[in-house]
């Protein structure tokens, strides 16, 4: 049972498992490829829905999470054996393992190792000697930063759900997105490095809570869901009558018409008139969203036909030839998408810890990386361990130094 | 003029043989009759698939199995990165069996096979001559035991590691079918990377919950909306093209140096580290050769010497009713299988579109632009027409369909006297392609 559960675990912690699954959706991707424009999207389409390929993606973020126990009992180990707190040790730590003939002098050896520049560390029987900073903690960072990533990927895709509604002022929320009334849209410029504008929607919800205000990024969570715009658009009341609909309509349009310039269509229902709404470009060039000054370009279809184009503030009325077009009120909506994925917090935690551990691997590997050596004495057996992060070379040959410097003094001795 | 239309392909053919032989040293006889057996063997069944299943499908067979051969060489590539870099170094099974002369016959067999199809696809026309066939498959019989005796004169020092070899004979493969336009692959390469890139940087904005264009800086989103330019197609391809040469590059010189520690005199330590960079030197020859190789099959790729069929457009004009109607025998004859363009004018707006008659007998009128890329427009080479923006080739048989980088093809009327089509469709349709691709082109998502 013990064999089995090893082999398992040594499966599953294996370097070669994340190449190998990477490379099973690699090739799954070409093979879509083959048959479809859209890749990528059908490709997370189908790892959705099938859980041989979930357990396949699961397998990636468990691979980490092995590895970083690993590595931290390895790391563990190679402290205590340098620290003495063990007898012997692993040569599984260590880059080299080399048995030294009997009666092996340490002695002159620590003075060379200093003069090298490596610290030392002399335990009963051993000799211990290091320098540079290790890279343990960048590599923990980085298997905890994969481990996240992979585990946001997975939860995000199988777990994500998404419902599009329209923030608009003056409105209630709709139930499915929390409730509550939304108070004000406010669109104004933005100094950020990134942002060019910024965007509060203010929110006074239904029960007791304290008013929220949602902005662009980070995405606010408003009852368990993210909160992301995905565009402005101007909800308009549009009243409209004809010769032949002398009866009139009204209708409450949900227009994506910012920035000004942009068409949309509102049909009439039950009648061949379609209006092609846009936003007028005030002289000023300010931003009709912004100010709130907003008048109303249009052009009123019959069919095909193009009957004629107008324009009226809102509030205004345009009549013509019988047609009577009015907008009585015109407020400012943003299509907003109410999002639940908890993967995206692991995904951008992760984005943090490889930030991290970049910064503290990139200048211990470049300008100190860890160097370490290992005499020790075991009953009637001599051995001597090295490891290097970085500089092998040079760590190597100040190594071959010091086993000639054993040897030397073994032969001289008496 | 056919003997030099082939030299390229005839010379990786001396190539691949020459590093195989080097490759599998102590399997020469195996190696020599299993590269003239597959050579053969490759031709005639080349000659079978061009004569019998003519069209975009043996081509596409055959593009495949060289696709095939990259992909291999990328798995062999990151295993050799992955073993090379791991602290305990061991042969693995794949060496092991690579020893053996069944795996020498088989992997030169294979190789023989894709090289002479690769020959054969630059003979179009040729299916119905078998003698040009036999010369050449004499030819290639000739020139193993031309690259065996080259061989003998290398010298001894030069080793190919098995990733290396692999590397190298996939490297001539793709070279010498880059200069046949139906199975080049970078160009399609670049353009599947422009298309993934563009999918990952939207599906990754939408995932990270990252606002739109609208309420990003400017400047910022320029930067942004390189990546949806086609350069990021052709960089990414060359990143994709050179990794696996880079990768047995690097596990060349990542390998572990022979353990001394043991060794006490430092003179034969020195000895022993020598010899092992000398011959780690050595090995690096192959990937090195492979990249130039693979950079040769790039510049062949990005400049073909053919010539493209790209008519100035005809300016055309509709009928009151708003109708286009363009006769299909007249000054051009809309059926001679060739790309016929025009130019259409109305209200200050205007449209340029082609109709062209498909090898399978159909007409179709389509716009000179793609859904996707800048409408740079489309010429006509040997069975394709190409996308001067994306360099991407669709074959003639998808000319018509939408989707991708097709021509986007527009509603007509065939008629005994010609074709006919609505001039307003053309011009809205040609407006909404050109507006949706340049937003495409201005990094929108």
């Amino acid at each position: 049972m013990r064999r089995l559960l090893e082999t398992i675990s040594g499966v599953l912690g294996s370097r070669a498992l994340p190449p190998l699954v990477i490379g099973c959706f690699l090739l799954l991707y070409i093979g879509i490829a083959f048959a479809t424009y859209d890749t990528l999207v059908v490709l997370m389409e189908i790892a959705r829905t099938n859980v041989v390929l979930l357990v396949l993606l699961a397998l990636l973020p468990l691979n980490h999470l092995i590895r970083l126990l690993r590595e931290t009992a390895s790391h563990l180990k190679l402290r205590r054996a340098l620290h003495g707190a063990t007898v012997g040790a692993d040569p599984g730590l260590f880059d080299e393992t080399v048995p030294l003939s009997d009666a092996a002098s340490f002695a002159g050896l620590e003075a060379r190792l200093v003069a090298e520049g490596y610290r030392t560390r002399r335990l009963p029987g051993a000799l211990a000697a290091w320098r540079g900073g290790g890279n343990f903690p960048a590599r923990i960072c980085w298997r905890v930063a994969t481990c996240l990533l992979f585990a946001g990927i997975l939860i995000s895709l199988t777990t994500r759900t998404s419902t599009r509604g329209a923030i608009i002022e003056g409105e209630q929320l709709s139930a499915a997105s929390g409730g509550g009334k939304v108070e004000r849209v406010v669109l104004a410029e933005s100094r950020g490095a990134i942002l060019s504008k910024s965007l509060a929607m203010e929110v006074a919800p239904p029960d007791r809570e304290a008013r929220r205000v949602f902005g662009l990024y980070p995405p606010s969570l408003y009852r368990g869901a993210f909160v992301y715009p995905r565009y402005l658009g101007i909800g308009l009341f549009v009243r409209f009558a004809a010769p032949d609909l002398p009866g009139g309509y009204e209708k409450h349009c949900i227009l994506n018409i910012h920035p000004a310039g942009k068409e949309d269509s509102a049909l009439i229902p039950g009648s061949p008139y379609r209006l092609l709404l846009s936003l007028e470009r005030p002289e000023d060039g300010s931003d009709p969203y912004r100010t709130g000054r907003m008048n109303f370009l249009f052009k009123l279809f019959k069919g095909k036909d193009v009957l004629f184009a107008g324009s009226a503030p809102t509030g205004g009325e345009f009549v013509r030839d019988g047609y009577r077009i009015s907008f009585p009120d015109a407020r400012r909506l943003v299509i907003t998408d109410f999002i639940r994925d908890y993967g995206v917090l692991l995904i951008w935690t992760a984005a943090l810890l490889f930030v991290i551990a970049l910064g503290l691997w990139l200048p211990v590997r470049v300008c100190f990386p860890r160097k370490e050596m290992l005499f020790l004495v075991e009953a009637d057996a001599a051995l001597a361990f090295s490891r290097a992060e970085g500089g092998r070379r040079r760590h190597a040959g100040a190594f071959h130094d010091a086993l000639d410097l054993v040897e030397a003094r073994r032969a001289t001795t008496p | 003029m056919l003997a030099l239309k082939l030299i390229p392909q005839l010379l990786c053919w001396v190539g691949m043989v020459l590093v195989l032989l080097r490759g599998f040293s102590g399997r020469r006889p195996t190696v020599v009759a299993a590269a003239c057996a597959g050579f053969l063997l490759g031709l005639a069944g080349a000659l079978t698939l061009l004569r019998f299943l003519p069209g975009e499908f043996s081509f596409g067979l055959i593009r495949d199995l060289v696709g095939g051969g990259f992909l291999l060489a990328w798995g062999v590539s990151v295993a050799a990165i992955y073993r090379s870099t791991g602290r305990v170094v061991s042969a693995t099974w794949g060496e092991r069996l690579a020893q053996r002369a069944p795996f020498a016959g088989a992997g030169t067999l294979l190789a023989g096979m894709v090289a002479a199809a690769v020959c054969a696809c630059r003979l179009p026309g040729a299916e119905g001559k078998p003698l040009t066939y036999l010369l050449l498959a004499l030819a290639g019989a000739v020139l193993v035991f031309a690259a065996l005796a080259l061989e003998r004169v290398l010298p001894a020092s030069f080793k190919v590691s098995l990733p290396g070899l692999l590397l190298l004979v996939v490297a001539l493969l793709l070279f010498g079918s880059s200069s046949i336009i139906r199975l080049d692959l970078f160009s399609p390469l670049t353009m599947k990377v422009m298309k993934f890139t563009h999918d990952f940087v939207h599906q990754f904005f939408e995932s990270m919950l990252i606002p739109d264009h609208l309420f990003i800086r400017p400047y910022l989103w320029q930067y942004i909306g390189l990546l949806f330019g086609k350069e990021i197609g052709f960089w990414g391809g060359l990143v994709i093209w050179f990794i696996p040469a880079l990768l047995v590059l690097f596990a060349i010189q990542f390998e572990r140096l022979p353990q001394v520690s043991q060794i006490r005199q430092g003179a034969a330590r020195r000895k022993v580290t020598a010899a092992a960079i000398r011959s780690r030197r050595f090995r690096l020859v192959a990937p090195v050769l492979a990249a130039a190789v693979l950079a040769g099959a790039v510049y062949q790729s990005r400049f073909p010497s053919v010539e493209y069929w790209d008519p100035k457009p005809v300016l055309i004009t509709a009928s009151p009713s708003g109708e286009i109607f363009i006769p299909k025998k007249g000054v051009v004859d809309l059926e001679d299988g060739q790309l016929h363009k025009y130019l259409f004018k109305q209200g200050g707006r205007e449209a340029r579109f082609f109709v062209l008659m498909t090898p399978s007998g159909k007409l179709t009128v389509d716009l000179d632009a793609c859904a996707i890329c800048k409408p740079d427009g489309y010429g006509q080479v040997e069975g394709m027409v190409l996308c001067y923006y994306c360099k991407t080739y669709i074959p003639l048989d998808t000319v018509g369909k939408p989707g991708g980088c097709n021509p986007v093809p527009i509603a007509f009327t065939e008629k005994e006297d010609g074709v006919h089509l609505d001039g307003l469709t053309l011009i809205n349709t040609w407006s909404n392609t050109v507006q949706s691709s340049a937003r495409v082109k201005e990094g929108g998502k």
